[in-house]
C-alpha cells in the first residue's frame, strides 16, 4: 500500500510542503507555507436543506463542507490508494476480509478535550447507520463492537475488501450521546465558533490529531445559485468559490488576481439504458447508441473542455481502472450496422430523460440525442424536475441520464448500481458472470483483486447497460494568494485543512 | 357601523381567501410528481426508510387531513417541522425579517422617489429631465427584476467594482454590511419606481383639468400650493391604489432578487421547500407572505377611503 498520506504528513513540514508540490500542479513556491489569515470560501447550499446534525442527509456543500472541517471522518479520500487515514490510522482485516479493526488516532480529542474512545466511535457509527441508514453505514449496529480503548472492530456477513472506502466521509465522530449538534463538538482541524443560517466561522483546532492547520479561520459562506457564487469570486468577495462549476472557471481564466483549479474525474454525467427488457436489452443497440456518440464533442460543449473523456466504464480515478481496454472512437456505420443486425426499430423515437441535478445534465441530453440522430436512433429528450425524477423515471426508464460524483472506485460502483442484489440498479443489469466478478473483488486482495477488477470494468465496456461518456472536472476558483486547495476529484473537495494564504 | 363595514368585512374577506389559497398550494404541491421523504432522505434511502419517514411526515394521510393538522397548529403559532426535521417556526424567524427589510426599503425608496419624480414630470412636462422621464420609466417598468439586478451587478460590481456583487451575511444573520443592501434594493424598486412615476403623473394631469383646480389656477396660487392643497390629495386614491399592487411586486420580486445576490430572505427557503414538496414549508412562507401583503393592502385601503372621506 505504499506510503500513506498520514505518515508523510507527520514527517515534517519538508515532506508536507514535497506532497504538495506532488498535490498541487499550480505550486508555485512550495517550500514556504505561511501560517495565519482567515479563508473565505463560498459553497452551494439552500437554506431549507440546511442540515446540523453531521450523520443526516447533507445535501447542501456547504454544510457537508463545515461538517467535515469540524468532525473527522474515520478515512477520507486519496489518490493512491484512495483512502487516506484521518481519525483511523490504520486499519487491517482478518484473512477473509470479514472482520476489520481500525486504530483510532493517538492523542485524538474533542474540541471540548475530551479524548476520543472506542466507545465514542461505536455510539457514533451506530447513530449514522439509524439515522443516515445502510448507504452511509454499510455495517449493521450490532456488528461494530469496541475492541479496546482505541480499536474498534467492524464486522460484515460476506467478505468487503472496500470498508475503508467505505468508512469515507459521512462517518463523522461525535461525543457519545449526542443529540443536540449545535454546539459542533467534533475531533476536527476546525472548531466552529459560530453559525448563522448556513454560514459559519471556522478556528484553527490547535490540538487536533494531525498537523496542525496554517489558517488561523475559515468562514464558509452558503450560495443559493452558481451565479452568486462565481460573481462572489470574482469580485473579490471571497477567496475560494467551491465547486463552481466550468462557466465560472471559463470567466477566471483570463484573470490574474484569479486561479482555476480544476480537479478531473469530479461528476459522471452519463446515460442509463434499460438492459432487463424494453428497446435497449439487446447488447447490439446498446453498443450501437455509445458507437455514435462523440465523446470529444460532448465533453468540449457539455463541460466547456473542463472534462476528460470517458469509455462506459464507472470509476475512471480508480488507480485499478483500465485505460488499455477504455477506449471507444465514434463509429457511426458501425452503429447503424449493429442496430439493422439486431432489428431496432428506427422508425419511431424514443423518451429520453433528463433532469437539470447537475451542471450540463439537461445540455447532454440535447447533444446526445442530435448525436445519435444520424445513426438514425430518434430521441424525444423530455427535461423533468429532479424530485419527480427520482419518482417517476429513475430505475425503470428504458432511457434515462443520470450522475455520480466521487468517480474514484470501480468496485463500489460495480456494486452499488449494478450488481444483482443493489438496490440502485439504474439500468437493470444482471449478469451472473458480472456478479461473480464482484464477489471475487470483495474477497480477494493483491493479484487476485487486480483480476477480477479487470473483469468487471471488460463486461461493462463489452455488455454494460451505460452511456458513459465523459468526467467533468470539479471546478473551484480561487484568489491567487490561496495556496494547498484539493485537487482530488469528488468530495475531496472538503479537504481545506492543509490550505494556507501567501 | 360604517367602520365596520369599511374594514372588519374587507379583513374577513380576505382572510377567508387567504385559507382558500394556502388550501390551493397546499394541493398543488401535493400534485407535483415527486416526494418530500425522498427529497430529506436522498436518493440512496432504500424502501423501507422511505415508509417510516412518509409515516413520520403524515404523508400517508388524505390531503385534507394533512391540511387540517397544518392549520390547526398554525392558529396555535406553531408552523410545524421541515421535512428534515427542523422547526419551520425558527427557520422563517431566520430569514423573514431579512426578506421584510428588503422589501422595506425598497417600498420607501419607490414611494419617495415616485412621487418625487411624477411631481416634478407633471409640473415642468417641458423641462429636460422631465422629458427624460418618458423614456426611462417605459424602459424599467420593461426590464425584469433579474434583468435589472444582472446589469446593475455587471456595472457597479463586475465592471467598477464600486458595490459588492452579492451579499455576505454577518453572524446577525444580517447582510455584513448596509452597502451590500443597495444593489439589490435599486434591483428590486428601479421598476416599481417607473411604473409609480407613471401612475403619479398620470393621476395628477386627470385631476388638473378639475374645475376647482382651474380656479386655483386662476386666482394665481404659486404651483406649490396647487400641487399639495388641489392636486395631491384628490390623485392620492389612485397613487395608493398603485402603491398596493407594487406591494406584491416587491414581494414577488425579493424572491427573485435574494437568489440573484445571494441575499439570505426567505425566497431560497421557499425555492428549496418547492423543489422538496415540503408542502409545510411551503405553505408557512405563503401563509406569512401574504399576510404581510394583507396588512399593507389594507393600510393601502385605509389610505383610500380617509383620502375620500370628503367626497361620501
Amino acid at each position: 500500500m505504499g506510503i500513506t498520506r498520514r505518515q508523510l504528513l507527520q514527517s515534517g513540514i519538508g515532506v508536507t510542503a514535497l506532497l504538495l508540490a506532488a498535490a498541487c500542479a499550480s505550486e508555485d513556491d512550495a517550500g514556504t507555507t505561511q501560517r495565519g489569515g482567515t479563508l473565505r470560501v463560498g459553497a452551494l447550499g439552500t437554506a431549507a436543506r440546511i442540515e446540523r446534525d453531521p450523520h443526516g442527509n447533507l445535501s447542501n456543500d456547504s454544510d457537508f463542507l463545515i461538517a467535515s472541517l469540524v468532525y473527522d471522518a474515520l478515512t477520507v479520500p486519496g489518490a493512491d490508494p484512495t483512502v487516506a487515514p484521518r481519525l483511523a490510522t490504520h486499519w487491517e482485516a482478518d484473512a477473509d476480509n470479514r472482520r476489520w479493526t481500525f486504530t483510532i488516532a493517538e492523542g485524538a480529542r474533542f474540541h471540548n478535550g475530551a479524548p476520543v474512545t472506542a466507545e465514542d466511535v461505536v455510539w457514533s457509527m451506530r447513530r449514522l447507520r439509524s439515522v443516515g441508514g445502510a448507504s452511509k453505514m454499510p455495517v449493521a449496529a450490532d456488528d461494530i463492537t469496541a475492541d479496546g480503548p482505541n480499536r474498534v472492530v467492524f464486522t460484515v456477513p460476506e467478505s468487503n475488501t472496500q470498508l475503508p472506502l467505505l468508512l469515507r466521509l459521512m462517518t463523522f465522530t461525535v461525543p457519545q450521546g449526542t443529540t443536540d449538534f449545535t454546539a459542533a463538538i467534533g475531533t476536527g482541524p476546525f472548531r466552529l465558533e459560530s453559525f448563522q443560517g448556513g454560514t459559519a466561522r471556522l478556528v484553527r483546532n490547535e490540538h487536533w490529531h494531525g498537523a496542525p492547520p496554517l489558517l488561523d479561520a475559515i468562514e464558509v459562506t452558503m450560495f443559493d445559485s452558481v451565479t452568486a457564487l462565481g460573481n462572489a469570486a470574482i469580485g473579490g468577495q471571497i477567496d475560494l468559490a467551491s465547486n463552481v462549476g466550468a462557466i465560472a472557471g471559463r470567466t477566471a481564466a483570463g484573470r490574474a488576481d484569479l486561479q482555476v483549479v480544476r480537479r478531473p474525474n469530479d461528476t459522471m454525467v452519463g446515460v442509463a439504458m434499460r438492459t432487463a427488457d424494453g428497446p435497449f436489452a439487446d447488447a447490439r443497440v446498446r453498443t450501437a447508441l455509445r458507437l455514435g456518440v462523440d465523446r470529444t464533442a460532448l465533453v468540449n460543449q457539455v463541460h466547456s473542455g473542463f472534462g476528460t473523456v470517458a469509455a462506459d466504464i464507472l470509476g475512471t480515478a480508480d488507480p485499478a481502472y483500465d485505460t488499455a481496454l477504455a477506449r471507444r472512437d465514434r463509429d457511426v456505420e458501425r452503429a447503424k450496422t449493429l442496430l439493422r443486425e439486431a432489428g431496432f426499430d428506427t422508425g419511431r423515437s424514443y423518451p429520453f430523460v433528463t433532469k437539470a441535478e447537475v451542471a450540463g445534465e439537461v445540455e447532454s441530453a440535447k447533444v446526445v440525442a442530435t448525436q445519435l440522430a444520424e445513426i438514425g436512433v430518434r430521441l424525444d429528450v423530455q427535461v423533468v424536475e429532479p424530485a419527480a425524477f427520482y419518482d417517476q423515471t429513475w430505475l425503470t426508464a428504458p432511457l434515462y441520464t443520470v450522475s455520480w460524483g466521487t468517480n474514484d472506485s470501480v468496485v463500489f460502483f460495480a456494486e452499488k448500481l449494478m450488481s444483482s442484489g443493489t438496490n440502485r440498479n439504474e439500468t437493470a443489469f444482471h449478469d451472473a458472470e458480472f456478479d461473480a466478478a464482484i464477489a471475487r473483488a470483495l474477497a480477494a486482495s493483491g493479484a487476485e483483486y487486480l483480476q477480477a477488477c479487470e473483469e468487471i470494468q471488460r463486461i461493462q465496456f463489452e455488455r454494460g447497460g451505460y452511456l458513459v461518456w465523459g468526467m467533468a472536472d470539479g471546478v473551484d476558483i480561487a484568489a491567487a494568494s490561496v495556496r494547498g486547495l484539493p485537487t482530488l476529484g469528488g468530495f475531496a473537495r472538503v479537504q481545506l485543512e492543509r490550505a494556507w494564504l501567501a | 357601523m360604517s367602520a365596520v363595514r369599511a374594514f372588519v368585512v374587507p379583513v374577513l374577506r380576505r382572510l377567508t381567501l387567504l385559507v382558500a389559497l394556502l388550501a390551493i398550494v397546499l394541493v398543488a404541491v401535493d400534485l407535483l410528481p415527486g416526494n418530500a421523504a425522498r427529497s430529506a432522505l436522498g436518493r440512496d434511502a432504500d424502501q423501507a426508510e422511505l415508509l417510516a419517514k412518509e409515516r413520520e411526515l403524515g404523508l400517508d394521510r388524505a390531503v385534507p387531513i394533512q391540511f387540517w393538522h397544518w392549520f390547526c397548529g398554525v392558529l396555535t403559532g406553531d408552523f410545524g417541522q421541515t421535512a428534515r426535521g427542523t422547526s419551520i417556526g425558527a427557520l422563517l424567524a431566520d430569514k423573514f425579517p431579512q426578506t421584510l427589510l428588503l422589501g422595506g426599503i425598497a417600498l420607501v425608496l419607490t414611494v419617495v422617489l415616485s412621487l418625487a419624480l411624477g411631481c416634478w414630470w407633471a409640473m415642468r412636462p417641458d423641462a429636460v429631465g422631465a422629458r427624460a422621464l418618458q423614456p426611462a420609466t417605459t424602459v424599467s417598468v420593461a426590464v425584469p427584476e433579474f434583468v435589472c439586478g444582472t446589469l446593475l451587478i455587471l456595472v457597479f460590481s463586475l465592471a467598477t467594482g464600486l458595490l459588492p456583487a452579492v451579499t455576505l451575511t454577518g453572524p446577525s444573520g444580517f447582510p455584513a454590511g448596509p452597502e451590500m443592501l443597495i444593489l439589490p434594493v435599486l434591483a428590486l424598486a428601479i421598476p416599481q419606481i417607473g411604473w409609480n412615476t407613471r401612475i403619479v403623473r398620470s393621476a395628477l394631469l386627470d385631476v388638473a383639468t378639475a374645475p376647482h383646480v382651474e380656479s386655483a389656477v386662476l386666482e394665481g396660487l404659486p404651483p406649490r400650493s396647487v400641487l399639495l392643497r388641489h392636486l395631491l390629495p384628490f390623485a392620492v386614491p389612485t397613487i395608493v391604489a398603485g402603491y398596493a399592487t407594487s406591494v406584491g411586486m416587491l414581494f414577488g420580486g425579493a424572491l427573485v432578487v435574494e437568489t440573484l445576490f445571494n441575499y439570505p430572505g426567505v425566497g431560497a427557503v421557499l425555492a428549496g421547500s418547492v423543489a422538496d414538496r415540503d408542502t409545510a414549508t411551503v405553505a408557512a412562507v405563503v401563509a406569512l407572505t401574504a399576510i404581510v401583503i394583507m396588512v399593507l393592502l389594507a393600510a393601502a385601503d385605509f389610505a383610500r377611503t380617509w383620502a375620500t372621506r370628503g367626497a361620501r
